[in-house]
């Protein structure tokens, strides 16, 4: 009797189970992620002359290579991007030789200018798509990182000196 | 005595649960009620002459959101030119808002042969197809009107060709 009952029980969780896995492919394909978290941005000072600036993508998702901007804030600071990774190259009809993006990019953003214990942005432009058929307008993503205060900044073109004068 | 309510309250959890599911789905699926911005909108075409929605009153309307920046959307858009040339008419009119730079625009429209306006938006256009359900203002989005101008479908992502033919024959 127990056994019955526990296999008839099992038979209704079964249900409930298959019910689920047959909803939420569905769920998933009209609730596609927002660009944030399809594309989410981070970034972190490896030093205070440096900041390692990353997309996560997640599966399914792609970003195109050359709709990735960054930029600092405030401005004045300055930022010197790199050339960024070769992606997957796709032949695309209209636009010719394009790069993609899958998984995840990143990148070390060199910050010109940085002042002992300032706040700076990096804003990060990206525009991507999904394999189940659409495409995100290009968004921007922010991320406020602290110069550490006692760090030593090395000016790019005046001598060390300088900066304990200022 | 204990395993009948236990029986019970599984058989009211997976009701629940299916109910639950099956409402979410419809709310998700659900048409939204207003297009009237959408409607009342005036873009320029690409001559940069304003053109308004409600100058297709009284014809089965197809809004298309798109951009040439969205691989999604130029393939479903030869369907479209065919869909426009055979059906027009009898009274199918698609119009395309796209999120782009004009000059984009004007070497695609040309490149596909397009035969319906294709109004430019800008970034901002898909911000109007919001309020219609696509939460993400992602593309392509596409709007099917009746010919009282009310919503018949709603699409974030491709119009498959057979599910664009089998809704606008309903309304034609």
């Amino acid at each position: 009797m127990a056994m019955a009952e526990k296999r008839r029980r099992g038979a209704f969780l079964g249900l409930v189970a298959a019910t689920l896995a047959a909803t939420l492919p569905a769920l998933a394909q009209v609730n596609p992620l927002p660009p944030e978290k399809a594309f989410r941005f981070s970034a972190r000072l490896v030093d205070a002359q440096t900041v390692e600036a990353r997309f996560t993508i997640a599966d399914g998702y792609y970003l195109y290579r050359d709709k990735i901007h960054f930029a600092i804030e405030p401005a004045a600071v300055g930022l010197t991007v790199p050339r960024l990774p070769e992606g997957k190259v796709k032949e695309d009809q209209f636009f010719g030789r394009v790069e993609t993006y899958r998984g995840g990019v990143v990148v070390n953003l060199a910050v010109k200018d940085p002042q002992p214990g300032q706040q700076i942005v990096i804003a990060a432009e990206s525009q991507g798509c999904a394999d189940i058929g659409i495409c995100y307008p290009p968004t921007v993503q922010r991320v406020t990182l602290a110069v550490p205060a006692g760090s030593v900044v090395p000016h790019a073109s005046d001598p060390p000196q300088k900066r304990w004068f200022n | 005595m204990t395993t009948r309510l236990q029986r019970v309250f599984l058989l009211v959890t997976a009701g629940a649960v299916a109910l639950g599911l099956g409402i979410g789905v419809a709310v998700w699926d659900r048409n939204p009620p207003d297009a009237t911005a959408l409607l009342a909108l005036s873009l320029p075409d690409t001559q940069g002459t304003p053109q308004s929605l409600r100058q297709w009153r009284g014809k089965v309307l197809v809004v298309n959101f798109w951009a040439t920046w969205c691989g999604p959307c130029r393939e479903e858009m030869p369907e479209f030119v065919r869909a426009q040339r055979e059906l027009g008419p009898k009274g199918l009119q698609f119009v395309g808002i796209a999120v782009d730079q004009r000059d984009k625009v004007v070497q695609f429209a040309k490149e596909l042969d397009l035969n319906y306006p294709a109004l430019i938006g800008g970034y901002d256009a898909v911000e109007l197809s919001k309020p219609l359900g696509n939460r993400l203002a992602a593309l392509p989005f596409t709007v099917i009107f009746d010919r009282e101008g009310r919503i018949a479908h709603t699409q974030l992502g491709l119009l498959k060709p057979a599910q664009l033919r089998s809704i606008v024959a309903n309304l034609l």
